[in-house]
């Protein structure tokens, strides 16, 4: 019973940052049609910049630095490379691939910046935990679900309430339309791209968490099981890539809970788990939990 | 290659009319959409080698009944046959298979020359698989090069002849609607839908593509449905005439019936005012040409049928999953 | 339209080329070519599935792994140790057999999600191989039987070989191999896209419903574009697996399947000479650049240097990354399209392509070679 609670927990915890890097890859992916390869890059940034102000400007300071930053390379990269070649729609695909040569360079780079090094981010919550009943659970995990939770009921917020929202759905709904409605797509893009950036920053901090070892240079292809998390709640859904992460945090955190039950599946089969997971949902449903029945345009 | 195929390119297009098409009966077909009833039990036939015209205002349901006789949409009710044979529910490939074709509302054209375009007509015809096209059996070689003939003679009769070889995207926008035309014509069609052939085109190509299809009906004897705002050109191009509206049979008969029918004429006009003059048949059309003629739609070359009404949008998720075989 | 017999006479000379490189490269620069043939069946392979049929696919490395361990295990012991050639078939069967399991989702998803779902496959399928550690030696990975044909191996030294004082080791036997079935690549999958199966395949990408209504079972023809891809990874996964002599789970990964996806639009999509142009492009630039990356400025020796300093790997890949964007920056219809617009411009008499009437968006100034074409699909 602990172990199930604990587990779940975790699941909970793991589900909540996965729900801000799948956030991301909605954003980006509903304002410009582009799967952004860099996304993973972009995270290590952020947690990159965490490990290495937060001596001098503490871990707020550097927490604010960091978002700020990652943001603002994240809009500069749409604004500068992507916006830069076709305009048309339809030179999504070949700009998702200049995000993979963008994610090439900067993980290069990173990686060699970081090495074989383990950066801790000095994060207030250091490896304290707390009692809740039966289970002790890592102040981190609980951190990371309360600051997902108010950072994601705020960004819900800004769809729902901020003229940017509201740009940003009617872009996804058609982009012509919304250009002769006079939205400023380029911005909307970018603030698009902005917002991932700082979402992504953010997961960095709590995935090097305790119980984490700490930042390391492959912390950023854990952006890769988010994926799956946005796929499962439908792409263009934003509720639904909550959903998606909450799902895949959960199914990692009790296949990795029960392995030795699982040990056919063979070890590890945790990290591959949502994996399997999306492959079965996407077969009953095409286009996700949350997905619009996908309508083929003649 | 089928029967069908020999028979209509051994005797190639200048040969005469073919044996008459069967007809094509349309019985009861009701369409529902999320609790919107997009037909109701619409009932008519097409004589065989006949034009039979769809006209209604717009949102009448007459995509929607393209939809159902090409296989896009499965009515919840009633039967489309062609002669004896249901049609009602058969996946959209072998409804082409079975000779019926069909043109969009908006240009939906392949990448490529029209050529290209005109030889994907001739899928439901040809043969080649996977192996045989790879390794370019002299078989494959063969049918493609028999059927390449055939093409190019019905880029003649659609006065394509000069732009075979042609990429389509550099086409002219009525030549591009031309390609259509000529594409569905390539399925060799014992029925020819055509969606609003003329829609966007200035009077010279709306003449040329009159011209054409009163030339494949009288030449290949086929039977045609069309559905277009242009009434001077239904008017001159049509045997006979159903008039839709609101998803329901208005009236029925032939353009002279039509022309005169007071629920037509209020419908359209919004007054029972019947008048006869041609003049009103001006005033019916002239909205809806500038209406289609907008320049945005000439660029959006691939991305064509635009729901022009709710109801279109949901009929096109029912196209999501063609109900076909799966395995290869 | 382009008929289905080729012009062979174009293709004469750079065949020759390519036949005589043995006589004149050392095996370094075979195996970089070796490598780079592989590689360019398989992105021919990926470009009909994405480029042509439009279904994006990033689990390519998937079905490289199955032709590269089902023949390493066929031919091998533990393994049922067929004769390799029959294995090097049975293999590339084997990659069109799972492509074809996979066909339940490959005709139903679409687009993007298409394109996670198959990034499933690429994880799955190392965790698989890292588990299934009796068949494919787990994380270690095994060596690979060499392929012999009629008592000829392609070894170093079975028998030995001089041809006209060129000792043929390995690199040059195998070299003539990659050639051979690059050869086939080309022809066949040349023949499909200019038959009736590859119109087929750019109408459903273009248009799903046009296609169904032109008598092409969308169904079908999308999941076997699927299989015939998989089938094209498969043969490229066994060439792999000869030219490396050993098989491990960590190549497989994403970051291949990734690659595949980068030679293919940087090659230019829907061609197989762009595949093939990609293909040498992402192979080949790396390689080449880590062997001399010492000789560029800014970068330290490996060994020298300490902390922080610019290694050639990483030199090689800041590179690698910085190409792929400028590439695709400037040419968005990538070399294919490019090599066109070079050739348009340097025989600018010969334009029949452009009716001056063509009514033709401003974009056109950019890339007068690939007329509107059609976006992946994403629903």
């Amino acid at each position: 019973m602990t172990t199930l609670l604990d587990t779940l927990l975790n699941g909970l915890a793991l589900g909540a940052v996965y729900a801000l890097v799948a956030l991301g890859f909605v954003v980006i992916f509903k304002a410009s049609g582009v799967l952004n390869f860099a996304h993973g890059s972009l995270l290590l940034l952020g947690g990159y910049l965490v490990a290495v102000l937060h001596d001098d400007l503490g871990f707020a300071g550097a927490l604010a630095v960091a978002v700020l930053t990652t943001a603002a390379v994240a809009g500069a990269l749409d604004r500068l490379l992507l916006q830069r070649g076709d305009p048309d729609p339809k030179a999504a695909h070949v700009q998702t691939i200049v995000t993979i040569g963008v994610d090439i360079i900067l993980v290069t780079d990173l990686s060699r910046r970081i090495g074989g090094d383990l950066l801790t981010l000095g994060d207030p919550w250091g490896d304290a935990v707390t009692g809740l009943g039966p289970v002790t659970v890592a102040d981190s995990r609980l951190a990371a679900i309360v600051v997902s939770t108010v950072v994601i009921a705020g960004v819900f917020a800004l769809f729902r309430f901020t003229p940017w929202g509201l740009s940003l759905r009617a872009a996804a709904e058609d982009v012509e339309a919304a250009a002769l409605m006079g939205v400023r797509l380029s911005r909307v893009r970018m603030l698009a791209w902005c917002l991932a950036g700082a979402l992504a920053a953010l997961a960095a901090v709590f995935l090097a968490a305790f119980p984490a070892p700490g930042l390391e240079r492959t912390t950023g292809q854990i952006a890769l099981k988010a994926f799956p998390a946005a796929i499962l709640g439908g792409m263009a859904s934003p509720p639904g890539a909550l959903a998606g992460s909450l799902l895949i945090g959960l199914t990692e955190a009790l296949v990795a809970g029960y392995q030795s039950e699982l040990h056919v599946l063979g070890e590890g089969f945790g990290d591959v788990a949502p994996y399997a997971v999306m492959v079965v949902v996407l077969l009953v449903r095409p286009t996700g939990l949350f997905g619009a029945k996908g309508a083929v345009r003649v | 290659m089928n029967i069908r195929t020999t028979g209509r390119t051994a005797t190639g297009p200048a040969a005469g009319p073919q044996a008459a098409p069967p007809a094509l009966h349309v019985r009861d077909v009701t369409v529902r959409f999320a609790g919107l009833t997009a037909l109701d039990a619409v009932s008519f036939t097409v004589a065989p080698g006949s034009v039979h015209a769809l006209i209604g205002p717009n949102g009448a349901g007459k995509s929607t009944c393209f939809n159902v006789l090409s296989g896009l949409c499965r009515p919840a009710a009633g039967q489309v046959l062609l002669g004896d044979t249901d049609l009602t529910g058969l996946a959209p490939h072998r409804i082409a298979a079975l000779g019926v074709a069909r043109t969009f509302q908006n240009i939906v054209t392949t990448e490529g020359t029209v050529a290209d375009n005109l030889m994907l007509g001739r899928h439901a015809l040809s043969r080649a698989g996977f192996a045989a096209s790879a390794l370019r059996l002299p078989g494959a070689v063969r049918e493609q090069r028999a059927h390449l003939d055939r093409v190019r003679e019905i880029a003649e009769l659609t006065g394509l002849g000069a732009h075979v070889d042609t990429p389509v995207a550099l086409l002219s926008y009525g030549d591009r609607k031309r390609v259509e035309l000529a594409r569905a014509l390539c399925l060799e069609p014992r029925v020819l839908l055509l969606d609003e052939p003329v829609a966007g085109m200035n009077g010279a190509e709306r003449a040329a593509t009159a011209d054409v299809v009163r030339t494949v009906r009288e030449q290949l004897g086929l039977s045609v449905v069309l559905v277009e705002h242009d009434m001077g050109l239904v008017m001159r191009l049509a045997d006979e005439v159903t008039v839709l509206d609101f998803g329901r049979r208005l009236a029925h008969g032939t353009p002279d019936e039509i022309r005169r029918h007071p629920e037509v004429l209020r419908a359209y006009l919004g007054t029972g005012a019947p008048d006869e003059t041609p003049e009103i048949q001006e005033a019916l059309e002239t909205p809806e040409a500038a209406e289609t003629a907008d320049p945005a739609e000439t660029t959006k070359t691939t991305k064509a049928t635009e729901p022009t009404d709710p109801t279109e949008t949901t009929e096109e998720t029912a196209v999501t999953e063609p109900p076909g075989e799966n395995a290869p | 339209m382009s008929e289905l017999v080729p012009k062979w006479g174009k293709l004469l000379l750079p065949a020759l080329l390519l036949c005589a490189l043995p006589f004149y490269l050392d095996a370094f620069w075979l195996r970089i070519g070796l490598f780079s043939i592989a590689a360019a069946i398989g992105a021919v392979g990926l470009g009909l599935l994405s480029g042509t049929a439009g279904q994006l696919s990033l689990g390519h490395a998937f079905f490289l792994a199955v032709g590269a361990y089902g023949y390493t295990w066929l031919a091998g012991d533990p393994g049922p140790a067929l004769p390799p050639a029959l294995a090097a078939v049975l293999a590339v069967l084997l990659a069109g057999a799972a492509g074809g399991l996979f066909s339940p989702v490959a005709g139903r998803v679409r687009g993007i999600y298409l394109g996670i779902a198959t990034l499933a496959l690429v994880f799955l399928g190392h965790h698989l191989l890292l588990t299934a550690d009796s068949v494919t030696g787990g994380f270690n990975g095994r060596s690979v039987p060499p392929l012999t044909l009629g008592g000829f191996g392609f070894t170093a030294d079975d028998p030995e070989l001089t041809v006209l004082g060129v000792p043929f080791g390995a690199e040059e036997r195998l070299w003539y191999l990659g050639l051979a079935l690059f050869a086939l690549t080309w022809f066949t999958a040349r023949g499909l896209l200019r038959g009736r199966p590859g119109r087929a395949l750019s109408a459903v990408r273009d248009s799903e419903t046009a296609a169904a209504v032109m008598g092409v079972n969308v169904a079908r023809y999308r999941s076997a574009a699927f299989v015939v891809s998989s089938m094209y990874a498969g043969l490229a996964g066994v060439l792999l697996a000869l030219s490396f002599r050993r098989v491990v789970p960590d190549y497989f990964g994403l970051a291949l399947s990734v690659d595949y996806l980068a030679m293919i639009v940087i090659g230019g999509l829907g061609s197989v000479a762009g595949a093939t142009a990609g293909a040498f492009f992402v192979t080949a630039l790396p390689l080449l650049m880590t062997r001399y990356a010492d000789q560029l400025p800014l970068v330290a020796a490996p060994g020298t240097g300490g902390e922080g300093a610019l290694g050639p790997t990483e030199a090689a890949r800041y590179l690698y990354g910085a190409v792929i964007v400028v590439i695709l920056l400037y040419a968005p219809d990538g070399l294919h399209g490019l090599s066109r617009r070079v050739r348009a411009r340097l025989r600018p008499a010969r334009s029949p392509d452009r009716p001056p009437s063509a009514p033709w968006p401003a974009s056109a100034e950019t890339s007068p070679a690939t007329p509107a074409r059609a976006k992946e699909h994403t629903p």
